[in-house]
């Protein structure tokens, strides 16, 4: 087995064997969970794409960047312009959809890790940390300085491309429709025809474009209808459940020290959508069927798609030749360089490939939450990528899904046992944030290797008596 | 032209205080080799300390002098906990570690003393000073700020070069071995430097308060500024913290003058990434930035 493990090909098919399988894990899983823990799932996954590239910046070539939310920020705003603005694609004028916004985000990511990269690698330890804080400060300010492109402060909300537009190149059909409603959601398909011609890919599904396709078919529990730019409620106002993504409840930089993006200060559709209509068991045709189309299932059902092609990758790079290279480059530099290995290329290439994950991170991101804006990609956000990663175990890809779980997870425990005792709002807020700290400074002190590290170390312990 | 001299005046408070925030950062480096990312959350932490003191006495003075106590047991706290077991690791982990703490302490201050921006009481007056008929863009508050900065830096001048502690901290960021076989106790020098440090930022945050706001992560954007005049005045070296730190803030000035303060954080990053590519070791430094 080890033998045959040495062959690139069996290595690969292996890899590529466990991430299908965690693939169509999470699929089930999906498929058998509420709206709530699909949206759970979603953020989890996304933290988890670019805790990836944390792992091979900061793990495996033992560079601390701060830099990754504001890479994030790159890749989501590519994705909310691109796909705000875009009917085809440029240059080669086939009909846009949203892989093709997700594509441009990771190209923006690649150029902007080579930047960042190029001037990074020259760095070590605390220089490095600085100038990536800067990074992570610096970034989104230029967003609140071109308020025309970027939105200013209250960024910018998005159309998401859902999957009977921008996403229909791709047949995305079993992602999004529950199996068990298959047969009955047919009729969707049927429904829709005349408006997939009739409107425009940027623009799908919105209240105002939404042709009855259906005699039974109300506006207003369209998917498209909850989250677009028109019906959306503007920041100033203050009005009740439907308040998804305003400015005024969304974290903002100089908000709260609740800054971390955590589940439970996430404005989540799947949370505050008490007003919404709930789409699964929406009548579409007739009365006869479901749509089967749950928002958050679908974002579910993309983040973790994602997050599975970006673990492929990084299975190959860490467990491959190159992952030795950047091991090599962070224990003994000099030692690096005697046999033949570019310490910096090896640097810059960490960079590269960890900037993409974040910015394909950043575009998920942006469809989760239909919206970018300064304040959601703050320093508070490269924290919390850094404090998963520590915790999971700082080069373990497997530690960096722990982590992100555990980001999700520990706001939403917190929230739980404050609704038993009883807790201020000003204590439920700030304690995931408390924790996470305490933790970050006792894994260093103590266990280094994080989770996945110390029970590696416990296993070994206890095989070898 | 009136406008050039006058951005450059109206530099020169906040200059100061990103002064004394790079100089905070200068001395816990020279002192531990380790840059602490946690220094503004200290900062932040001791200054809604005073913001109580000052709302429970009403004087400005106790809240300043409760400060710098706090800032002392802080740093020594943070110093002692976390960045003494820590300093026999590797880099990464300590600078980790600054961070953890950083978070710890903002999430502290957001459980105590609550999320939201609160106003910091103006002890002073801070309308613009009119001398020879004429308005000058600095006030009797600038004034302060300006004369405690120098004051900071002028003291700590004398304690470096005219006493032993000084002395001592000296020879001990010069090389701690041999600090240690001169019978230096090195430990404890490297604590007072990070009570020190402690000292100088609390002083800092509360001189920065009364200007804006105060709440858990209001200060992070100083320690972007902090730390982008520590590096270009050379991370070891004081005077360059001195003189970069008043250099970052006319320079911040003049953009937020001439364009809009919304540029300060980019132009920031831009001096910080300008330095680090041409001159690493900073211009009055000796640290050599890439070890390799």
């Amino acid at each position: 087995m080890a033998e045959l493990m040495r062959k690139p090909g069996a290595r690969l098919l292996l890899h590529l064997a466990i991430v299908v399988a965690v693939f169509v894990l999470m699929m089930v899983v999906n498929d058998h969970v509420d709206p709530l823990m699909n949206y759970y799932i979603a953020l989890a996954a996304m933290y988890a794409t670019a805790m990836f590239g944390m792992v091979i910046l900061v793990g495996l070539s033992g560079q601390v960047s701060l830099g990754n939310g504001a890479l994030m920020a790159i890749g989501g705003y590519i994705f909310a312009l691109t796909s705000m603005n875009w009917q085809t694609v440029p240059i080669l004028g086939l009909p846009w959809n949203g892989w093709w916004s997700m594509v441009f985000a990771g190209i923006g990511g690649i150029v902007f890790g080579l930047l960042i990269g190029g001037l990074g690698a020259r760095l070590t330890g605390p220089y490095l940390a600085g100038l990536t804080l800067g990074i992570a400060v610096g970034i989104p300010a230029i967003a609140n300085r071109f308020p025309a492109l970027f939105g200013g402060e209250n960024g910018l909300t998005l159309t998401v491309p859902y999957p009977e537009g921008g996403y229909a190149a791709v047949d995305a059909g079993t992602d999004y429709v529950d199996p068990s409603l298959a047969a009955s959601s047919a009729p969707v398909a049927s429904a829709f025809p005349s408006q997939a011609a009739s409107v425009a890919p940027g623009d799908l599904l919105t209240a105002s474009n939404f042709p009855s396709a259906g005699p039974s078919v109300a506006p207003s529990v369209a998917p498209g209808d909850l989250l677009t730019a028109s019906n959306f409620p503007s920041p100033g106002a203050s009005s009740g459940a439907g308040d998804l993504l305003t400015a005024s409840n969304f974290p903002s930089a100089g908000a709260s020290s609740g800054d971390l993006l955590t589940a439970s200060n996430f404005p989540s559709p799947g949370v505050s959508a008490s007003a919404v209509p709930d789409l699964g068991g929406t009548d579409v045709s007739g009365g006869t069927g479901d749509n089967g189309f749950v928002i958050e299932h679908w974002q579910a059902s993309l983040a973790v798609l994602v997050a599975c092609i970006v673990a492929f990758m990084a299975l190959n790079l860490v467990r491959g030749r190159q992952g030795n290279v950047w091991r090599a480059v962070r224990d003994d530099p000099v030692a690096a360089a005697v046999s033949g290995i570019s310490p910096s290329t090896a640097k810059v290439t960490a960079f590269v490939i960890s900037s993409l994950f974040a910015a394909l991170a950043g575009g998920v991101f942006a469809q989760i939450l239909a919206y970018v804006g300064p304040g959601a990609f703050g320093l508070g956000l490269s924290l919390s990528l850094l404090v998963g990663v520590v915790l999971g175990g700082r080069s373990s890809l497997f530690g960096a899904v722990i982590g992100a779980v555990l980001l999700v997870w520990l706001p939403e425990f917190v929230l739980n046992l404050s609704n038993d005792r009883g807790w201020s709002e000003q204590i439920t807020n700030n304690a995931p944030n408390l924790i996470y700290g305490l933790l970050v400074v006792l894994v260093v002190l103590v266990a280094p290797g994080g989770i996945v590290g110390s029970v590696q170390s416990l296993i070994a312990k206890v095989t070898k008596r | 032209m009136i406008d050039f001299i006058n951005y450059l005046l109206g530099g020169v408070g906040s200059g100061a205080i990103i002064a004394l925030m790079a100089l905070a950062l200068v001395l816990t480096w020279r002192a531990t080799r380790v840059v602490n990312f946690a220094q503004v959350g200290q900062a932040m932490f001791t200054t809604f300390i005073a913001l109580s003191i000052q709302t429970a006495t009403g004087n400005w003075f106790v809240a300043l002098v409760g400060a710098m106590v706090a800032g002392a047991v802080l740093g020594v706290f943070v110093q002692y906990l976390v960045l003494r077991p820590v300093s026999r690791m590797d880099t990464s982990g300590a600078i980790i570690a600054t961070f953890g703490v950083l978070i710890a302490l903002q999430a502290a201050a957001g459980m105590i003393w609550g999320g939201d921006s609160q106003a910091f009481p103006q002890p002073f007056n801070n309308s613009a000073i009119t001398l020879f008929g004429q308005e000058w863009p600095l006030s009797i508050y600038d004034l302060v700020v300006i004369s405690l900065a120098a004051l900071m830096v002028v003291g700590l001048t004398l304690l470096f070069t005219r006493t032993s502690l000084g002395l001592a901290m000296r020879a001990t960021a010069f090389n701690p071995e041999v600090a240690r076989l001169s019978g230096i106790r090195v430990s404890r020098t490297l604590t007072v430097g990070w009570a020190l440090a402690g000292v100088v930022g609390g002083v800092a945050g509360v001189l920065v308060a009364p200007t804006s706001t105060i709440s858990p992560n209001s200060f992070d954007i100083l320690l972007v500024f902090a730390f982008t005049a520590a590096v270009i005045g050379g991370l070891d070296s004081l005077v360059g913290a001195v003189a970069m730190g008043v250099g970052t803030g006319l320079i911040i000035s003049l953009v937020s003058g001439y364009s809009d303060s919304s540029n300060a954080p980019v132009v920031a990053l831009v001096l910080l990434a300008v330095t680090l590519l041409l001159k690493p070791e900073g211009m009055f430094g000796h640290t050599k930035a890439r070890s390799v």
